[in-house]
């Protein structure tokens, strides 16, 4: 049995002082309860893997790919172990040991031969203005919000340029398939044109994968370009009198470290927020990410089914998010209250508040 | 694992209350200590009936039986050193009567202590042990350690909260222990000595808590010394002045390193700081202990002192030493954090040495040890920071170990303050309480004459804890 991926990191899994600090807001663990299903547990087996007191098993796929890589254990372990890091070291491991699922290969053959989550060609909308501009698969399907999103940016003053876009490779990465992942960020580098130019990021996901896993390439927020320009463009804004309540996505909050600022804008735009019973750094997991959407899509609808009813306690008439995966599966679980509550993305209120 | 009877435990439990995959096995096989051991299966009660049940059948079967809340113990006190049954106790998790006017709260003893106090704060009321671990640990897993927490200085530890429990005895009987009264002289206080017991007398199912209002204010405050020593003579002094902190924390220089490592706090570089909080519901009487606190850590070279009333503020400043644990893991990047010596009770007027000797006794053994506590309750914590993967780390650690226990026995200490002895600090705990150990045997075999509860810890672990279970490091 090889773990040719996990022995590297070995140091970082007898770092780990197996506090149990992560249990407490696990969201795997939250819904199943058992100690496998939680951030040390899925540690412990890795270890366990890396020095063969385990072996690789069908149970031991399952519980090392139920996880949304949400990194709400990393922020509560102050021994900074970074339990996505290493489960996606655990992942390569089993798809390299032929543990595969089928709904996994159906997803990764579609990116490969598309070069997108859905498996058919996507267009641009065709902006060609200065500033390189990436949307992301998600939102390159939902044309008409992305053209809105990109209008937001062109009354502040930004002359987008979007171009034909190819997968920035996640969902090979955190899936286990390290070679196709490789294949992918070459063709993903050969569609930015300019390395040294500065591209704006719509999607949350795309935003935070390019960060680390594309350190030489120049990547802004689409909210960090807001927040600087809107300032200018404030007495435009038409104020909504609504009352929201905002979801952190992972990839934002505890990924990009970005809280305050979607707070702001929400604010500056009219919007009354009403916080959730978990927020900010310690918010709640939308259940969209980490491949449980397609690996165990019950687990992950629950996951959304508790967020969206910590977003019924706030009183809110809408659950604001950012990240398309997130609206996604939010949405889909939201369906279930009879419209008491309304998924939108802060962009779409952004854009509302401007026109 | 051969000896199990998975259908019988199945037709106790229910199909997805066991679980007897190597994984799950091996998981539920380590804690937060050093130690591991696979569990031959795993159950997770939902009821009394259910742990009865499932005690009756390991009773008549010989099997041991574990009771586990989050696993979050340094020393090895929930690994199955034996196999056996682990309960897992986290789906008993109801709250099940809050009573304001009598002044207690009775739960289900997988409750989580955060959760409890979550559901207590309406009332106005709180749970006082506060552990670091709070986010996590159970209230089973504190009683059976005898838990205590930062405010233990003032509040007491988990004995001096617990009024009552009912506890399953090892032949399966169901007994009610102790009171919902503040006071009870009735024959034998056995309750108490379920406290502490650590799983090897009965399992606890439902306890009776008492609370205490929830104080209007609370202030905050950190003084700096450059000598661990002063830091030490300070916690004397404000224990000797008469002064009633409801907390009050030593962190040396190497904890204080770890936090600022991990967390973005700007602690300052020096040899120790003492965290120190007042409470009250009345803002002058805080004011007052606050301002006696800071005379005496001025008069002992506390420096640089800041206080706060602001919760926001508070919490900030209290996090570093809330995850100091997990923290110590960052101090060296080459050196591993074992929970190892972990916790002593020594008299006030020794804090200062001991926390010298922890380094002299480091130093000597080529280790790096810490000294951090609830001072104000005479409680030492260390950690061993080594390279867990070398073999002869381990021998300096055991020796370590073995010198720091003597030390504080030799000055009138106790092996463990709060923590629990388990099987790591089993050798100090029979060192020291070597004339008491026959009636303990005597206890345990009148309660447990099959050996199945939690067998092979405290008094029965094996005298050397390195070679107790396998090393849950991977060591060359």
């Amino acid at each position: 049995m090889e773990t040719k991926n996990l022995v590297s990191w070995e140091d970082t899994l007898m770092k780990c002082i197996r506090c149990a600090y992560c249990f407490e807001g696990c969201p795997v663990f939250k819904e199943l309860g058992w100690e496998v299903d939680g951030a040390r547990g899925k540690l412990v087996i890795a270890y366990g893997l890396m020095t063969g007191e385990l072996e690789f098993s069908d149970y031991i796929a399952e519980k090392i790919f139920q996880c949304t890589f949400c990194r709400d254990c990393v922020e509560r372990c102050s021994a900074n172990v970074s339990v996505p890091d290493i489960l996606e070291a655990a992942r390569a491991d089993l798809y390299e040991a032929g543990y595969s699922y089928e709904s996994h290969q159906q997803l990764l053959s579609k990116l490969e031969n598309s070069g997108n989550i859905f498996g058919k060609k996507l267009d641009h909308p065709g902006f060609t203005g200065e500033k390189a501009v990436l949307l992301g698969c998600r939102l390159l399907e939902r044309s008409e919000d992305a053209e809105k999103y990109l209008n937001i940016l062109e009354k502040l003053g930004v002359k987008s340029k979007t171009f034909d876009e190819t997968c920035c490779g996640m969902p090979f990465a955190i899936l286990g398939d390290k070679k196709r992942f490789s294949i992918q960020q070459d063709k993903f580098k050969e569609t930015i044109i300019d390395k040294d130019e500065e591209i704006i990021c719509v999607c949350t996901t795309c935003a935070y994968f390019i960060k680390n896993k594309y350190p030489d390439l120049k990547m802004k927020y689409i909210i960090d370009e807001i927040v600087e320009r809107l300032p200018n463009y404030k007495k435009k804004i038409k104020k909504l009198n609504i009352k929201v309540t905002y979801h952190d996505p992972c990839n934002v909050a505890r990924g990009l470290g970005m809280v305050d600022e979607p707070r702001w804008l929400l604010c500056e735009i009219g919007a009354e927020l009403v916080e959730m019973s978990t927020y900010g750094k310690e918010a709640g997991c939308c259940g969209g990410g980490g491949g449980v959407l397609v690996t165990d899509k019950k687990l992950s609808e629950k996951m959304a089914e508790n967020r969206v009813h910590q977003a019924l306690d706030t009183g809110a008439d809408y659950l604001v998010t950012l990240c398309p995966t997130c609206e996604l599966n939010l949405n889909n679980a939201a369906k279930e209250h009879n419209g008491r509550l309304e998924v939108k993305n802060v962009l779409d209120l952004v854009w509302e508040a401007m026109v | 694992m051969e000896k199990v009877d998975i259908k019988r435990l199945t037709e106790i439990a229910g199909k997805d209350n066991v679980r007897n995959n190597p994984a799950d096995r091996y998981v539920y096989g380590s804690d937060s200590s050093v130690h591991e051991a696979s569990a031959w299966i795993v159950v997770k009660p939902e009821n009394v009936l259910q742990v009865q049940e499932i005690v009756r059948y390991a009773n008549s079967n010989k099997i041991p039986v574990i009771a586990r809340g989050s696993g979050s113990g340094m020393s090895g006190q929930a690994v199955p050193i034996n196999g056996g049954i682990v309960l897992d106790m986290k789906k008993m998790d109801k709250i099940l009567e809050i009573s304001p006017a009598d002044g207690y709260v009775r739960v289900e003893t997988g409750v989580v202590d955060d959760e409890l106090n979550r559901a207590l704060k309406p009332y106005g009321v709180f749970y006082p042990v506060a552990p670091a671990s709070s986010r996590v640990a159970t209230i089973g897993g504190e009683i059976a350690n005898n838990a205590s927490g930062v405010r233990s200085v003032k509040y007491g530890a988990v004995r001096d909260s617990v009024l009552g429990m009912k506890v399953i005895m090892a032949n399966g009987d169901l007994v009610n222990l102790g009171a919902k009264t503040r006071v009870e002289a009735s024959g034998f206080q056995l309750d108490r000595l379920m406290v502490g017991s650590e799983g090897m007398l009965g399992i606890i199912v439902e306890a009776t808590l008492k609370f205490v209002p929830i104080p209007k204010f609370r202030c905050l405050s950190v003084a700096n010394f450059s000598k661990l020593e002063e830091a030490g003579r300070a916690i004397t002094g404000i224990m000797e002045s008469g002064a009633q902190p409801s907390m009050l924390e030593l962190m040396d220089h190497v904890a204080i390193t770890a936090v600022n490592k991990t967390l973005d706090l700007g602690l300052p570089d020096v040899e120790a700081i003492l965290m120190f909080e007042a409470d009250g519901m009345v803002k002058e009487a805080v004011d007052f202990e606050i301002d006696k606190i800071k005379t005496v850590c001025e008069a002992n070279g506390g420096f640089g002192i800041t206080s706060s009333y602001d919760l926001q503020e508070r919490t900030k400043l209290f996090a570093g030493r809330k995850k100091l644990f997990p923290a110590l893991s960052k101090y060296l990047e080459t050196h591993f954090c074992t929970s190892l010596a972990d916790d002593m009770a020594v008299p006030y007027s020794k804090m200062a040495e001991t926390a010298r000797k922890i380094h002299e006794v480091a130093e000597k053994n080529d280790l790096i040890m810490t000294a951090y506590g609830h001072c104000g309750s005479g409680c030492m914590h260390t950690k061993i920071l080594m390279q867990a993967g070398e073999g002869k780390q381990w021998y300096h650690a055991k020796k370590a170990v073995e010198e720091i226990y003597d030390y504080v026995l030799s000055i009138g200490g106790t092996t463990s303050a709060e923590h629990g002895i388990g099987l790591s600090k089993a050798p100090a705990f029979k060192k020291e309480k070597q004339d008491s150990l026959p009636f303990m045997h005597a206890i345990k075999k009148a309660l447990d004459p099959n050996n199945i509860l939690n067998p092979g810890k405290l008094m029965d672990a094996p005298d050397d804890w390195m070679t107790a279970t396998k090393l849950r490091y991977h060591v060359n």
